[in-house]
């Protein structure tokens, strides 16, 4: 029951948007509070799966939410949560310039059936269902993603999709391989596709065909998580799309992506034994950062920086994911922190955008002055997106140096290190730009400092885990480290 | 006497039928495009009006102006002594298998480019090189054709791969066995100089490859020229007809069978024809460029014929 | 029907769907493009008959129904409103020639044969002579995306790799559970339903539907 009312909160909100007889503000306040219902819901859920728990409904467990489901649910609503709540609180024609009007409509329908199809994902047992779940985010978010009709917009969303679907039909094609081997040792069993059923047999599938398969849904899924080589879409899309869709996109929807992989990975290691998936985990990882790295240096749009970032940090957690239980914890608080991160940068950027008319840091000169408070909180929030204590960031990523040592992955973790402070001294540069000197001419110092309320909650989270993990939040992530590296 | 007797009534039933061959397919093409057309017989006149009329060879011309035509007609004579038209194995088997045929035809190819050179005439160099651009790109294709076939025979020799095919009729049905077909259909196409590679009525200097070689040629030389191309037509369907649907072909040397496979020979043939005919008419002539593209996919289905016989069992 | 000879005709019936993807390669008007996946939609469709004739499996001569529907009438159909709205392009100039192309498909199927020898060695359906073969349709229809300039002949591209992999379900296993294979439908169509659109705006915005123009984004 509890599922299924965490599922039906966005899906009651995107019918809501449709009736004529609720104008725009109570759209949003309606959206907002079933965003807010939604994330208590997902506590409620943590809260029972905390220990080692389950809750599921359904035959066989259709939806079934485990520790794991629950990390990546809550990170979900509560970006929902702030990117509509900022958005309310906006008022009209703040941070989405392009929803005007009657359109206004079908943008928060579709933004609310994004948030439902990433809470699908997350809590369904069938990973066909789940693959549909994530095809069907890539659909969605490329009419997001295009709402702007410039020519640069047309050109990320038509980017954005094709690569999606590839992505996306390569990792059907894993799991209809995976299917295949199930099939084929076990015999046709109704319930053949449930992860559930898959971990339990796992021992006796094919080990050939279960690392071909793994290759392709490391491939596939890894394109939607944005990790290199598959990456090119992403700077893209989510420069391009409305503020408040990429704060969802870079959020949620590149760690559902993962958290995909991760759901397969149980299956993998306990077939061929974890070496195989950590090692290519690692590569890709390593790769991202890399790139990342590289391309960071020579930036001209601080959207496009806030998206390379979220390419290094996804690549960030994929290593995480490869380096054994402590990594694996390590990646679930960086996705957490991350979330509550990126989202906060990437609302204030549509604020800085919508004030300077512009996405380009050259342009941008004297944040600080024009909007004390959206600079100030901007500019923090990209600190603690660079690793800066004493944010969040810091301690997940102090968390995964110390594992990636403990996992006798000494040189690896060294050249990510070298290459995070890299980024930090290319990030700090573009930042630096932006904040300093006169502003413009044509922009007085105006700014709305209320409108930044729902940020609080990304603030809280940032500080509070930024001095040390609250127990609840510890056992948590513990329980579904556990799942994925037991 | 017996061996000796076959291998020579297969050479007599080259020389005698080809003509007719060419003639039935002139015909077919004819009454498709709503003209009368000449009568079934009229290369046979053709050819025996050129054998009575004077040489011309020009003074620049060598000795291979005059060596190419004999060289041509003698190798394709000799190659349809190694293919079993009515019977097989053949008793010359032993003395050239799939490989020796195919390159014995490549022979007068290449001597007749050759000769095209020789004169200096552009319309012969013209031809010559489009000639061997073609050839060239056809020879991986009957290379790999000819392993896919012979792969499943376990042996290259012509004689044993339709012996093979008449043992196990079940696999004509096969993907790699059909695909072989058609990538030796293609092949042929481009070889004998059938539409839409070259177009075998044509003069015109932007569309001829064969007619371009033979231009400078007249009397018994054209004649003998002519007639090898009809034979080479002939002996590359008649191949076809019996490596893909090898039903008919004699196995015991004996009057009755062999009568049998002369004419269950002329039916293949004539229903080939009949699917030339056809196909020439609805066809245009490709450009020159877009030939190399052709080939390319009947070298595709050549590798696509091996993968999909031997690559999983 | 006798093991040996539903082998056959699988294996048959398979290249048939990868040639008609290699004959996208082979031409170049954007309608032929159209017909020749339309003509591979049915040899698939053909493909899933002979097996649900030999499983006896009801569920599948449904599958095949809906595949019919969608895949040989409907998106060509959309497609073709597409392409005659927007205008005939001819893809004139990919970023790889026809005859290296056609090379590169040749080492594309040695490749798809080295990929799939784990899977096709796994148990011993009869229909395993195919896998390889759809596999290379896959690969086949990746390499059509990559080298083709025209947005249309990109979303070609797509629906041929879409086809290879189903065509893979539906050899290796038979089909996949009922409701994953509807969710899969209802995501191609909404897919190409979305692409189309986008190649409406692309027309409009570009007045080209050449993606080398779509340049604005680097780095």
């Amino acid at each position: 029951m509890l599922l299924i009312a965490l599922l039906a909160c966005p899906l009651l909100a995107a019918v809501l948007a449709a009736p004529r007889s609720l104008d725009r503000a109570a759209v949003e306040r309606a959206g907002v509070a079933l965003a807010g219902s939604a994330f208590l819901l997902s506590l409620v859920v943590a809260t029972r799966v905390a220990g080692g728990g389950v809750v599921s409904v359904g035959p066989e467990e259709f939806l079934r939410a485990d520790g794991l489901s629950a990390v990546l649910a809550l990170i979900v609503t509560g970006t929902g949560l702030v990117a509509l709540g900022f958005e309310a609180a906006a008022g009209t024609a703040a941070a989405t310039p392009e929803a005007e009007g009657a359109h206004f409509r079908r943008y928060h329908a579709l933004a609310e059936l994004f948030l439902f199809t990433m809470l699908l994902a997350v809590t369904v047992n069938n990973v066909g269902v789940m693959w549909v779940a994530v095809e069907a985010t890539t659909i969605i978010t490329a009419f997001l993603v295009g709402l702007r009709r410039s020519r640069a917009a047309l050109e990320a969303s038509w980017k954005y999709i094709l690569i999606g679907s590839v992505g996306i039909a390569l990792a059907f094609l894993g799991t209809v391989l995976a299917y295949f081997n199930f099939v084929q040792r076990v015999g046709v069993t109704p319930f053949a596709l449930h992860w559930t059923v898959l971990s339990r047999v796992a021992g006796a599938l094919d080990p050939d065909v279960t690392r071909l398969a793994f290759v392709f849904l490391l491939v596939g899924y890894g394109t939607k998580a944005g990790l290199a080589p598959m990456h090119t879409w992403l700077p893209d899309a989510h420069s391009e799309a409305p503020a408040p869709i990429s704060a969802m996109m870079s959020g949620c929807l590149l760690p559902v992506a993962l958290y995909a992989i991760l759901r397969f990975k149980v299956v993998v290691d306990a077939c061929v034994g974890a070496a195989f998936t950590d090692r290519m985990l690692i590569l890709i990882a390593v790769l991202s950062v890399l790139v990342a790295a590289l391309l960071l240096v020579r930036q001209a749009s601080y959207k496009r920086m806030l998206a390379y970032s979220s390419v290094e940090h996804m690549g960030l957690m994929c290593l995480g994911s490869g380096l054994g239980p402590l990594g694996v914890t390590a990646s679930l608080l960086h996705a957490v922190t991350h979330a509550a991160g990126k989202s906060m940068a990437f609302l204030l950027s549509g604020a800085v955008r919508e004030r300077y008319g512009t996405s380009r840091i050259g342009s941008v000169r004297g944040l600080l002055r024009a909007m004390p408070w959206t600079g100030a909180l901007f500019a923090a929030s990209v600190l603690a997106l660079l690793g800066l204590p004493p944010s969040g960031v810091f301690v997940s990523e102090i968390l995964l140096v110390r594992a990636g040592f403990r996992a006798g992955r000494p040189w690896v973790t060294a050249a990510v290190l070298v290459l995070l402070v890299g980024i930090f001294i290319a990030v700090l540069g573009h930042l630096n730009r932006m904040l300093y000197g006169d502003p413009p001419e044509h922009l007085r110092a105006r700014d709305h400092p209320q409108r930044l309320l729902p940020l609080a909650l990304n603030v809280a989270v940032l500080i509070v885990l930024g001095f040390g993990i609250p127990g609840p939040l510890m056992r948590l992530l513990g329980t579904a480290a556990g799942i994925v590296a037991p | 006497m017996i061996p000796w007797l076959l291998e020579a009534l297969q050479c007599l039933m080259t020389l005698i039928l080809a003509p007719a061959l060419i003639g039935f397919v002139r015909l077919l093409k004819a009454r498709l495009q709503g003209r009368r057309g000449a009568p079934l017989v009229q290369p046979y006149r053709d050819l025996a009006k050129l054998l009575g009329k004077e040489r011309v060879v020009s003074t620049q011309a060598s000795w291979i102006f005059r060596a190419a035509p004999l060289v041509l007609f003698a190798s394709t004579l000799v190659a349809s002594l190694l293919i079993p038209l009515v019977a097989a194995p053949l008793p010359f088997d032993r003395v050239g298998d799939l490989i020796v045929v195919v390159y014995l035809l490549l022979l007068g190819t290449f001597f007749l480019a050759l000769a095209g050179l020789d004169t200096g005439s552009p319309f012969g160099g013209m031809g010559a090189s489009r000639e061997m651009t073609i050839a060239a790109l056809a020879e991986p294709t009957i290379a790999l054709a000819i392993f896919g076939m012979g792969a499943g025979a376990g042996s290259t020799n012509l004689g044993e791969i339709v012996a093979r095919t008449l043992a196990n009729p079940g696999s004509t049905l096969s993907s790699g066995h059909l695909m072989a077909f058609a990538a030796l259909f293609i092949v042929m196409l481009a070889e004998c100089g059938r539409l839409p590679v070259d177009n075998p009525a044509t003069h015109l200097e932007l569309t001829m490859i064969h007619e371009a070689m033979i231009l400078e040629y007249s009397g018994p030389y054209l004649a003998l020229l002519e007639w090898a191309a009809q034979m080479k037509f002939f002996l590359f369907l008649a191949l076809l007809c019996n490596l893909v649907c090898p039903w008919g072909v004699a196995v015991a040397l004996r009057p009755g069978t062999l009568s049998v496979a002369v004419a269950a020979l002329i039916i293949k043939l004539a229903v080939l024809a009949i699917g030339i005919a056809l196909l020439e008419t609805r066809l245009a002539k490709l450009r020159l460029f877009r030939v190399p593209e052709l080939l390319g996919v009947s070298f595709l289905l050549a590798l696509l014929a091996i993968t999909t016989s031997f690559l999983v069992r | 029907m006798a093991p040996d000879l539903f082998s056959r005709l699988v294996t048959l019936a398979s290249s048939l769907v990868l040639l008609s993807g290699i004959a996208v390669l082979w031409r170049h008007s954007l309608e032929a493009y159209i017909r020749a996946f339309a003509r591979q939609s049915f040899l698939f469709v053909v493909t899933i008959v002979l097996v649900a004739a030999q499983t006896g499996d009801a569920r599948l001569y449904l599958v095949a129904a809906l595949v019919f529907l969608m895949k040989v009438v409907l998106i060509p159909n959309v497609l073709q409103r597409v392409q005659r709205h927007v205008g005939a392009d001819l893809e004139i100039h990919p970023y790889v020639n026809t005859p290296a192309s056609l090379v590169i498909t040749g080492a594309l199927t040695l490749l798809s044969y080295a990929v799939a020898s784990p899977v096709t060695t796994l148990g011993s359906v009869p229909t395993r002579g195919g896998i390889p073969l759809a596999l290379a349709t896959v690969f086949v229809g990746l390499f059509i995306l990559v080298s083709r300039k025209s947005a249309l002949s990109q979303i070609i591209g797509f629906l041929v790799l879409e086809n290879g992999i189903a065509l893979l379900a539906v050899l290796a296993t038979f089909g996949v559970p009922l409701i994953v294979e509807l969710g899969v439908f209802l995501d191609v169509l909404l897919g190409v339903l979305v692409m189309q659109v986008f190649v409406y705006r692309i027309r409009e915005t570009f007045d080209t539907l050449d993606v080398d123009r779509l340049k604005k984004l680097r780095h």
